[in-house]
């Protein structure tokens, strides 16, 4: 049997762009807080920033920056996504929460063991019990987040993607952003805008997940972690439907291999609306595991596929999810002049399926660690470590910590995973004492096994063209390549590549690996497991409206 | 050199669009808005020519609702000096969003007024040439190519099967069409300036005017394409069906 290890045809991270030893230029416009990236975490922080310098008012009108490289708030952002209202309480006191930007409550909720045609109904486990929280899109909630930060006076820049941290010393001034309007070749062509330099006392990055420079940041300052992060790649799908759905389904089993961690959702997103999908780590054995398709054939599952027939794909999105939890946290939040808080520290607790409100909370705790900094008039590493604290002594690191091998439990197969998830549900975490040691998903080696190739119907089932096709996804042809790849790729890597990635980027012509870079949706997968990606042209990717 | 430029609020070209319940409107619910395209070619235009000209003022007339002030916001932030939104939910009649506008423009001592040749929602081509007829101005309509020199403006215009070339006396009226340049994207210097930049707000209302639409319609479905064969052997089969089936040769 072929066996690959990713990692043996993956490129380093290129820390020489990514981090950058020279001041803003002259020209830099001047903030005292930027967020990198306007997701739920960056938002959060901004708007419980302004917030609190407008109750102080000792600092006069702070500048607070967003940055964010879609084109548009929320279109690069996607969940499933059922939220903890939690922080969204605390963090808009006045706004009713049947005015926050839901789609509905969860009503009802079932849990399935799927087998090829079939499901039994399983008790829905502790951990994954829903009521009280809310079906939403998060590039909906992303969007009016925005809108509030607005109104608050905080400068939102969408399109504008970072290309690198400015550093002096061990300390982040600052960022530049990329460059627009390059040709292929990189050379400057019709359109062409050059990079701007941004400085600030605090940058905080909410990257989202594998955010680069977050993980170049953790690299140049040596802030390891006691296991690697692992990530698992959900795709989504958002359907009109004729019928409705009465309640959030999640199931497990078919139809992944037993030595794959994963599942499907289907979520009713209002009465004529339903979002299904697909998760599963990027730590499976099989070389020729591909979401995409898996996703297409759990369509057909007469669970699912009731709802499903004669309705109508609105809009197809992917994305990774750093599933490592409470071990996979770095050593350090926090640094000289940076923050990090979100999905690109890693604050997501699998055996619940939540991530945006910890996001939330930790933009939040963030903004005030910063608040405090800047009142001190010390933006360094010893003042914004109460971030650190403030984020540790939290309910965010509790529930991880509770939960803090759970996912690490599934590395040895299903089965044997769910019984020990159920026992260390039952002990808080305590069982099995300890921490169970993980790998990086690139260092975790892949079986070639036959496997028969799938054809979509084109009305329930789709190809990964016509699925980046609705995203939105509009990338300019004439883009230089944003992917980092290795230089001798072989060709049963290239086949391994062509199904990690859902959106077609990568592809097996001949004995040679193809890359597409207009397809990317910036899901980062195969920067888990493979080639490399950077930040592109500002605006680039997918354009998700209900993701 | 004072230039007006006249803007649109449509939804992005992109957009999936639900007819409302009504049969006459479109859904605005989720749809993403953008500037027109169009508009955009004429906003372009207008900063070029004074960055060209090193003087003058750019202003930039949206009619709409106050949603169309992030539209505005936009423009200011690509490099127009100040904004004017004359509020209204404007009407299916261009007569009567030409009258508003020329109102607003009448009298203020404009050298040039850019428009985009239409709108990307309406497809209507009207606005921009009823406009300048109600100022009594020279409109050269779906310009490609526009200089400006000495009081005096040369267009290109994109015919069938070749370029026509004009020349007329400013003040004059312009609606352009793709070609004519590239429009800039804002820049973050832009997009901080646009924040401070003036944007008056004046409402205005609407003649009923005598055109009203009586209902909306989405295409419909395209057919599945259809693959005949593979190389020279399936070129008979696909010529007789384009014959016989698509009847379009």
């Amino acid at each position: 049997m072929t066996r690959i290890l990713p990692v043996k045809h993956q490129p380093g991270l290129p820390l020489d762009r990514l981090i950058k030893a020279e001041a803003p230029g002259a020209e830099a416009i001047e903030m005292d807080v930027l967020f990198v990236g306007a997701g739920p975490a960056g938002l959060a922080g901004a708007i419980e920033l302004a917030r609190l310098a407008k109750a102080d008012g000792s600092l006069g009108d702070l500048n607070i920056g967003v940055l964010e490289k879609a084109g548009g708030l929320g279109e690069h952002n996607l969940s499933g996504a059922v939220v903890n209202p939690r922080p969204f309480r605390e963090l808009f006191p006045d706004v009713p929460v049947e005015q926050l930007p839901f789609r509905q409550p969860v009503s009802g909720e079932a849990v399935y063991l799927l087998t090829e045609g079939g499901s039994v109904r399983i008790p829905t486990p502790p951990t994954m019990q829903n009521h009280g929280n809310y079906v939403a899109s998060l590039s909906e909630i992303v969007r009016w987040m925005g809108g509030k930060a607005e109104e608050l006076g905080v400068n939102l820049f969408a399109g504008f993607p970072v290309d690198s941290l400015l550093v002096d010393g061990t300390r982040v001034v600052g960022v530049r952003t990329t460059p627009a309007g390059l040709d292929r070749e990189g050379n400057p062509a019709d359109g062409y805008a050059e990079p701007t330099d941004l400085s600030a006392k605090v940058t905080v990055l909410t990257e989202g997940t594998r955010g680069p420079l977050a993980q170049a940041w953790r690299q140049w300052r040596g802030v390891g972690s006691p296991n690697p992060q692992i990530f698992a790649l959900g795709v989504k799908e958002v359907w009109d439907v004729k019928k409705p759905l009465d309640r959030i389904i999640h199931t497990l089993g078919w139809p992944l291999p037993k030595d794959a961690f994963g599942g499907t959702f289907m979520y009713p997103m209002g009465p004529s609306q339903v979002a299904i999908g697909l998760v599963v780590g990027l730590d499976a054995r099989d070389a020729g595991l591909d979401v995409h398709e898996l996703l297409q054939k759990t369509k057909l599952h007469p669970l699912f596929r009731s709802y499903l027939e004669g309705g109508e794909l609105v809009e197809w999105g992917a994305k990774t999810i750093p599933e490592g939890g409470f071990y996979a946290l770095p050593d350090r939040f926090s640094g000289d002049g940076l923050l990090m808080a979100g999905d690109c520290l890693g604050t997501v607790e699998v055996a619940s399926l939540k991530g945006i409100h910890y996001a939330v909370q930790s933009g939040m705790y963030a903004a005030r660690a910063a608040f405090q900094a800047l009142k001190a008039g010390d933006t360094g590493a010893a003042k914004l470590a109460a971030y650190d604290e403030m984020l540790r002594g939290s309910y965010v690191v509790a529930d991880m910590k509770k939960r803090r091998n759970m996912r690490l439990a599934f590395k040895n197969g299903f089965y044997l995973g769910g019984i020990k998830s159920v026992l260390m549900t039952l002990t808080n975490g305590a069982f099995p004492g300890g921490q169970i040691h993980s790998e990086s998903d690139a260092e975790e080696p892949r079986e070639v096994r036959p496997r028969t190739p799938f054809v979509p119907d084109n009305t329930l089932t789709f190809s990964k063209v016509d699925a980046v096709f609705k995203s939105g996804n509009a990338t300019r042809d004439t883009i230089p390549s944003h992917l980092v790849v290795g230089s001798d790729v072989p060709p049963e890597v290239a086949d391994f590549l062509s199904h990690v990635c859902p959106a077609g980027v990568y592809e097996r012509v001949g004995d040679e690996l193809r890359v597409n870079p207009p397809n990317c949706v910036d899901c980062k997968a195969t920067d888990v497991v493979g080639p490399r990606w950077t930040p592109r042209e500002g605006g680039s990717g997918p354009k998700y409206r209900v993701m | 050199m004072k230039i007006a430029v006249c803007l649109k609020r449509v939804p992005d070209t992109t957009a999936k669009i639900v007819v409302g319940g009504d049969g006459k409107s479109i859904d605005e619910s989720g749809v993403k808005f953008v500037p027109n395209p169009y508009d955009e070619y004429a906003l372009e235009a207008a900063i070029a020519l004074k960055e060209k000209a090193g003087a003058g003022e750019t202003v930039v007339v949206a009619l709409g609702t106050d949603a169309a002030q992030e539209t505005i916001r936009t423009a200011l932030a690509m490099g127009i000096d100040r904004g004017v939104l004359l509020q209204s939910p404007g009407s299916a009649d261009g007569f009567e969003v030409a009258k508003a506008i020329a109102a607003e423009l009448k009298g203020q001592g404009y050298d040039l007024i850019l428009f985009g040749k239409m709108a990307v929602d309406d497809y209507n081509h009207q606005v921009g040439v009823m406009v300048a007829e109600l100022l009594e101005l020279p409109c050269v309509s779906a310009v490609s190519a526009l200089t400006v020199e000495g009081g005096a403006l040369t267009a290109e215009r994109e015919i069938e099967g070749g370029v026509e070339q004009l020349a007329c006396q400013l003040p004059a009226v312009v609606t352009a069409d793709k070609g004519i340049n590239t429009p800039r994207l804002p820049s973050l210097k832009g997009i901080m300036a646009a924040k401070k930049k003036p944007l008056e707000t004046k409402p205005v209302s609407l003649g009923a005017g005598s055109i009203t639409v009586t209902s909306l319609a989405l295409p419909p479905e395209r057919q599945a394409g259809k693959i005949v064969g593979e190389g020279p052997d399936a070129v008979p089969a696909l010529v007789q069906l384009l014959r016989t089936e698509a009847k379009v040769i």
